[in-house]
């Protein structure tokens, strides 16, 4: 790999960003509605020039109020899981590490469902479960997976498949116990799905902790890097390991909740999008950040616009989608890796 | 909340930088870039959140399509059975259904010309087939309803309360049933007549379902209760709970459930069916399709084969349309009574009887005995 430089970062995040803008106008395009690129285009232009009442109100209604919120939460979603994603395999020095696979997103599952249940009428209390219950699991996890003061992998992900099935198994027992009309709607929420749209405020708190913990986790990028050389490695070079970790666990777990709360547990974006953008754009974490950001969003978008119109006008949960599209290629990577 | 976490980080972000600095002064290259990366970043992902964030302010006055509408056609207020007040129109004549039971009591109250849309489960009556479908009950697709321009879309208790919040939030205005019983979905009729305009029509239909089951009660209110298992679903046993409608129908067709839990849909054990040993198992005939409740195939499955219902042929495949809380309904229940207490509707004299009874209940009791007394 080239080394980084300003202007190659600059590059590829401005062609991505290029990838994702094609990507939302292909969501927008399709659905139950259909609309042409050009007519799209000309819209967006008479929404930016305040002239958004010429357009006949359905159809305003249709795109714009619901295939464009639906989309920004997509994008989100998919940034917030991806980064959080690359966070976790640098931080456990693990390839495989991602919050569906590490039981975090089942841990923020299990908390927004209990603050659901405690708080009912509180929906900022939901992302506030979502994230005690991430911060809580992915440190029973770690503590799990030490052993004699170092990380073993195998043991990290074992205890992080035992915690995902342990944290499905207290979600099962609840939603059966306590059946009730709040609760029924969550069997589609923990397949991971968009079609429910979050309120007003919730897309202001997440719109600004994604920007938030994303860019404290990239001022850490350079420390990343020389924290996947091994923790003792990165101590000689100077590097605080202790704050380092800090600061990534608590904004990785922010992001994880913040994508459970808004959207369920949306499996393998996480997991395959950094591997992915690796394996394109290299290992520098100062690159891959970004771009995994960018491009678990295009990714989240595109998989939900396929979950919206493969069987219309049913829509199918985009939890489904990622795990059968992601699932094959995990594998196919998984083998690539061995040889 | 948030606030506290920028709190939190902001510090934490800050001297990251300035220790990269301090590096970057030491002459690592590292930090120099680092920071100058994490500048560039920052206004990357400023300048794509402010668009999202632009559209996302737009969105927030969601009433006020809805309001020019409402301006254009009379509307008033009603308040629906789960204590929302709902804006309906004064003549409701593009009407979106989101549940099989809704579409027909849409139907049965002749209105099935401004039924603009119901759901992939509607498939009674056969007209409900042609009408556009917005898919399933638990996750319609929105932008299918919202292209039909509904002026009253009706909803209830299995729809998924979200996508009632979200319709909301589009400013179209939902009218939600939510009944647990026989009474409440003749209630529900009647609610749904006046929010779509037809209070005349759905008056006479509840006067004449109220009437039937009250002939259905006196023919079988003198019988003794027979204590039948409803099965929901067999692999696994699923019946039902006290407090739904399936187990009103049951007892006003003078059976009793011997399930009798809080939870609506329990999954029962067969050993505790074994032990309470049922009169009856009912069956609706929704599933004749995959066979469940063939009896030969009962009579070989180990719990089944057990119960002395299945031995003795005591089963009863009645319409499925005691799943559906409309005013067929009353036919399943009408239906399920003549298979339990036969002997109420053996002879033609029991009928006529019930029918001089009919204007005189005081004497109605006497009729009864003396009916079970000759039979």
């Amino acid at each position: 790999m080239h080394p980084l430089t300003v202007r190659r970062l600059l590059w590829t995040c401005g062609g991505l960003a290029l990838l994702l803008l094609a990507s939302v106008v292909l969501a927008l395009k399709l659905g139950a509605v259909p609309v042409s690129v050009t007519e799209l285009v000309l819209d967006l232009g008479r929404i930016a020039l305040g002239r958004a009442n010429e357009l006949p109100s359905e159809y305003r209604m249709i795109i714009f109020d619901l295939r464009l919120p639906r989309i920004l939460l997509g994008i989100l979603v998919g940034a917030a899981l991806s980064v959080a994603g690359a966070s976790f395999q640098a931080l456990l020095r693990n390839p495989l590490a991602d919050p569906y696979v590490l039981g975090v997103s089942s841990g923020a599952a299990l908390g927004s469902i209990l603050a659901l249940i405690i708080a009912p009428g509180l929906a900022v209390m939901t992302p506030v479960g979502a994230f005690v219950g991430a911060i809580a699991t992915i440190a029973g996890v770690y503590f799990l997976g030490r052993r004699e003061g170092q990380l073993d992998s195998t043991t990290l992900l074992l205890g992080g498949i035992i915690s995902a099935s342990f944290f499905s198994a207290i979600i099962m027992f609840l939603m059966t116990t306590l059946a009730g009309r709040d609760l029924r709607g969550m069997v589609f929420w923990l397949m991971g799905d968009l079609s429910t749209p979050i309120s007003a405020g919730m897309q202001w708190v997440f719109t600004i902790g994604l920007i938030a913990a994303t860019v404290a986790i990239y001022s850490t990028s350079a420390d990343l890097n020389l924290l996947l050389t091994g923790e003792r490695e990165a101590t000689h070079l100077g590097v605080d390991v202790t704050r380092v970790k800090l600061v990534v666990y608590v904004s990785a777990s922010i992001l994880t909740a913040l994508a459970v709360s808004s959207s369920g547990a949306i499996g393998y974006v996480g997991l395959l999008i950094p591997h992915i953008v690796r394996l394109i754009f290299g290992s520098d974490y100062r690159l891959l950040i970004p771009a995994s950001a960018l491009c678990g969003a295009i990714a989240i978008v595109l998989a939900d616009t396929l979950a919206r119109t493969i069987v219309p006008p049913t829509e199918l949960p985009v939890g489904a989608m990622t795990a059968m599209a992601g699932a094959p290629v995990f594998i196919y990577l998984l083998r690539r890796g061995l040889r | 909340v948030f606030l506290a976490r920028l709190f939190y980080l902001l510090p934490e972000i800050l001297r990251m930088r300035s220790q990269d600095k301090t590096r970057a002064a030491e002459g690592t290259r590292i930090g120099q870039r680092n920071r100058a990366h994490a500048n560039i970043v920052a206004a990357i992902l400023a300048l794509l959140a402010l668009p999202c964030g632009g559209a996302w302010a737009r969105q927030t006055n969601p009433q006020q399509s809805h309001a020019s509408r409402a301006a254009a056609s009379s509307t008033h207020e009603v308040t629906d059975e789960i204590g929302r007040r709902v804006q309906v129109p004064q003549q409701a004549t593009r009407i979106v259904s989101l549940a099989p039971n809704l579409t027909e009591i849409v139907f049965a109250l002749g209105e099935g010309n401004h039924l603009a849309g119901d759901t992939d489960f509607c498939d009674y009556p056969a007209e409900a087939l042609q009408k556009t479908h917005v898919g399933g009950t638990v996750n319609p697709n929105m932008e299918e309803i919202a292209s039909l321009m509904p002026d009253l879309i009706l909803a209830t208790s299995i729809n998924r309360r979200e996508t009632v919040n979200a319709l909301d939030r589009l400013g179209l205005p939902v009218y939600v049933t939510d009944p647990h019983s026989v009474e409440e979905m003749i209630m529900s009729v009647e609610h749904i007549g006046n929010a779509v305009g037809v209070e005349k029509t759905s008056k006479a239909l509840s006067e004449n379902l109220h009437a039937r089951l009250a002939d259905l009660d006196r023919r079988v209110s003198g019988s003794a209760q027979r204590r039948v298992l409803f099965a929901v679903w067999t692999e696994p046993l699923i019946s039902v709970g006290r407090d739904t409608f399936i187990a009103d129908a049951l007892r006003r067709a003078g059976g009793r459930s011997v399930v009798d839990t809080a939870t609506e849909w329990p999954h029962v054990s067969m050993e505790e069916i074994v032990k309470l040993q049922p009169e009856f198992v009912i069956f609706a005939s929704a599933h004749t399709g995959d066979a469940q409740h063939d009896l030969e195939t009962l009579r070989s499955r180990p719990g089944w084969r057990d119960l002395t219902a299945i031995q003795q042929g005591n089963i009863v495949v009645i319409s499925d349309a005691v799943n559906r809380p409309a005013p067929r309904m009353v036919d399943a229940i009408e239906q399920l009574a003549r298979a339990l207490h036969p002997e109420a509707f053996a002879s033609g004299a029991s009928r006529s009887l019930s029918t001089i009874t009919a204007d005189h209940p005081e004497i109605e009791s006497d009729m009864e005995e003396v009916c079970l007394c000759t039979h």
